[in-house]
């Protein structure tokens, strides 16, 4: 758990943006804490870092000395013999703020606080807060976290992080801000199992200086972030997140919210209806709703809409047009649309014709189209049959429903339609684990691949709504 | 005194909830319509306005109906009972199409916001507040009457006249800059209800109930 009941240390601090810049992309990285044995924090960020192939300095600082994982270790900060631009703690809370008050002395740009013990540990962590704000005041140094998971830049293949669930990601158009380390870990491997590029990765634990505002407008406003996705427990600076929402969403970027937890000051009582009326939770649908958010019902919810988002495919409007390899998926999946808002209109002729040269008289080429089992037989069929759907102009979203999967080429049509078009295509691939074919072309281009109508829903939402809510 | 210092100087009389006679007359101040006070004819309401009964229907401080004739007494009544109680008697609106509720408040995750929605009892049967940041423009305004079953009573139910929409969401609007501009100093303040009349006819704020902050905690 993460604990925000104290406001985050007034913004007088040392230019973020230039200390971001170094973040993501620093000369040397201190590992304060480090160790060679295995299980512990320190242990597990080294051996991440050198796995993830980081090109520069890695410095092991461990007051025993000698060489770990074949670096060697500096018995202290002050004993490294150049300019510190990140430190990562991972040592006990009390080595921690020793350390810190060195990165003040030394100069370090960024400090990344793995660290737990502050105020999310109650009474017991209160004068270690209060160590670790007197010690910010005058930091020249930024702080992620406390108590976090660290920071994860595919990009520039840094990882800052002891979790092991954000190995080997790729680059890509989304940005993750999680204030639990464990969704945020949760998420990018389910993007990443789905080929959803991630280029930044940051658990902000605490918050006691950066905040999930001051990130989200930080990478939000990266050319390369198409799609930024946040967990929140506590929105502390929930002006200042909605204004930097309501800027980037307006700039055609898309934000994703799960926001998780009940604040409990709206128990308080109340003098009017209108306190009554706008309780909480609500509050923050509304204002996300406001400011162009989308808000997502929990993680799955939200991986399955960035995954929609991350292609960067707009519709032009709500008509979907369905194939698929059953005429059972196909129906539920129509059914989901129509509860959404989305309209399953019947296919222009010039497309049912060209449909027709496909799919046999037992089958439909209405809208959804039944391809039958005979497309199993000849695999290229359902690859032609869903660029017809693609082409017709009446259909602004195309759905591809497969279920398990005799051959290959299979799936290479499918990704080869995708490719030839500029229209959002979602796939529904309800027995990869049943199929004699990997979905390898799929997670290469990033193609949205859904197990089921009900997560393919969560996506088909997103690429619509502008904001709201998704289930 | 400005609207300002008047607001001052009551945080200092370490005044909290602002009864509706000295709200609505505030508010008036900002451009918000309100009844006509002692009225020589037509139908009025008198009330009986103190800081300590906001909910003046629930102890007996509100008589509906009464002649211009009638009312001085009804109002002395109510002065007996609640010393300290300051009468108000309006001109009772008969032309409403809609009753409508306007309120902000200071939300702990996003600071000031407004909300509006279908007032008087369709409050608690509706409950259908449309909620944005404060202060919000008459185009935001404008949106928010666009949601929902409140636009539909808007839009007048089964052949009645539309309402006053523009009047409506200038109304939203100017209370929302005006608390947003005073959050300092107010917690909340409800306009419920207001009586929206056919559009183009404008509309008046019923009641109206400004909530200070503490000043002990500020």
């Amino acid at each position: 758990m993460i604990d925000m009941t104290r406001e985050p240390v007034p913004d007088s601090r040392p230019d973020m943006a230039g200390a971001l810049a170094t973040l993501f992309d620093p000369a040397n990285v201190a590992v304060v804490g480090a160790s060679r044995k295995k299980g512990k924090l320190g242990q597990a960020v080294l051996e991440l870092l050198q796995r993830n192939n980081y090109g520069g300095r890695i410095i092991p600082v461990n007051p025993s000395g000698g060489e770990i994982e074949g670096l060697p270790v500096c018995t202290s900060l002050e004993e490294i013999d150049e300019p510190i631009d990140v430190v990562v703690l991972s040592t006990p809370v009390a080595s921690a703020l020793d350390a810190l008050e060195s990165c003040s002395k030394l100069g370090v740009k960024v400090v990344v606080g793995v660290t737990s013990g502050f105020s999310e540990a109650g009474a017991e962590g209160e004068a270690n807060e209060e160590r670790l704000r007197r010690i910010l005041a005058t930091a020249p140094f930024r702080l992620i976290g406390p108590n976090c998971e660290g920071v994860v830049r595919p990009r520039t293949s840094l990882q800052l992080t002891f979790s092991p669930m954000f190995d080997n990601l790729r680059d890509g158009p989304v940005a993750m801000i999680s204030q639990s380390g464990a969704l945020a870990g949760l998420m990018a491997l389910r993007l990443g199992e789905r080929g959803i590029g991630l280029n930044t990765i940051i658990s902000s634990g605490n918050e006691t200086d950066l905040t999930a505002a001051d990130l989200m407008d930080h990478l939000g406003n990266e050319p390369e972030t198409k799609v930024v996705l946040c967990y929140l427990e506590e929105l502390r600076n929930g002006r200042k997140f909605a204004e930097a929402a309501q800027r980037l969403t307006q700039a055609g970027k898309k934000i994703v919210v799960v926001k998780g937890g009940r604040s409990s000051a709206g128990t308080r009582a109340v003098q009017s209806h209108t306190g009554a009326m706008a309780g909480d939770d609500r509050v923050v649908s509304a204002i996300f709703r406001e400011v162009g958010v989308i808000r997502a019902r929990d993680s799955v919810s939200a991986v399955d809409a960035v995954t929609a988002l991350a292609s960067g495919r707009k519709p032009a409007g709500n008509r979907v047009g369905i194939i698929s390899v059953t005429g059972g998926l196909g129906v539920e999946m129509t059914d989901l649309a129509e509860v959404d808002g989305f309209e399953v209109p019947v296919l222009a002729p010039e497309t049912q014709a060209a449909l027709s040269e496909y799919v046999p008289y037992y089958g439909s080429v209405t809208n959804p189209v039944d391809l039958t089992g005979v497309v199993l037989a000849n695999p290229s069929y359902v690859g032609r049959c869903l660029e017809a759907v693609v082409r017709d102009p009446g259909i602004d979203i195309a759905i591809a429903i497969i279920t398990f999967v005799p051959d290959q080429t299979f799936v290479e049509a499918l990704a080869e339609a995708y490719d030839k078009s500029d229209k959002p295509i979602l796939i529904i691939w309800t027995g990869a684990s049943r199929s004699n074919a990997s979905g390898e072309a799929f997670v290469q281009r990033g193609v949205p691949v859904y197990d089921s109508p009900a997560r393919a829903s969560s996506g088909l939402s997103a690429l619509r709504l502008g904001s709201g809510e998704v289930a | 005194m400005s609207v300002r210092e008047t607001l001052e100087n009551w945080v200092r009389q370490g005044r909290q909830v602002v009864h509706e006679a000295d709200a609505k007359a505030l508010l008036s101040e900002i451009g918000v319509p309100v009844p006509e006070r002692d009225p020589a004819d037509g139908k009025v309401v008198v009330k009986l306005c103190h800081d300590d009964f906001p909910h003046k229907s629930d102890h007996g401080l509100v008589r509906l109906g009464l002649t211009p004739a009638d009312a001085p007494n009804a109002a002395a009544e109510m002065v007996a009972r609640v010393p300290g109680g300051v009468p108000l008697i309006e001109a009772m609106e008969q032309n409403a199409q809609v009753e409508w509720i306007v309120g902000c408040k200071i939300d702990a995750t996003f600071g000031p916001i407004v909300l509006a929605g279908p007032g008087g009892v369709l409050v608690e049967l509706l409950d259908a507040g449309e909620i944005r940041l404060a202060p919000a423009t008459t185009e935001t305004a404008l949106d928010m009457l666009g949601q929902g079953a409140g636009a539909r009573l808007l839009d007048g139910m089964r052949g009645a006249p539309a309402a006053d929409r523009a009047a409506l969401a200038d109304l939203i609007s100017r209370i929302s800059v005006f608390f947003a501009q005073n959050a300092d100093l107010i917690s909340e303040i409800e306009v419920n209800p207001v009586m929206v009349r056919a559009d183009g006819r404008g509309l008046v704020a019923a009641d109206a109930l400004i909530v200070l902050h503490d000043a002990a905690q500020t």
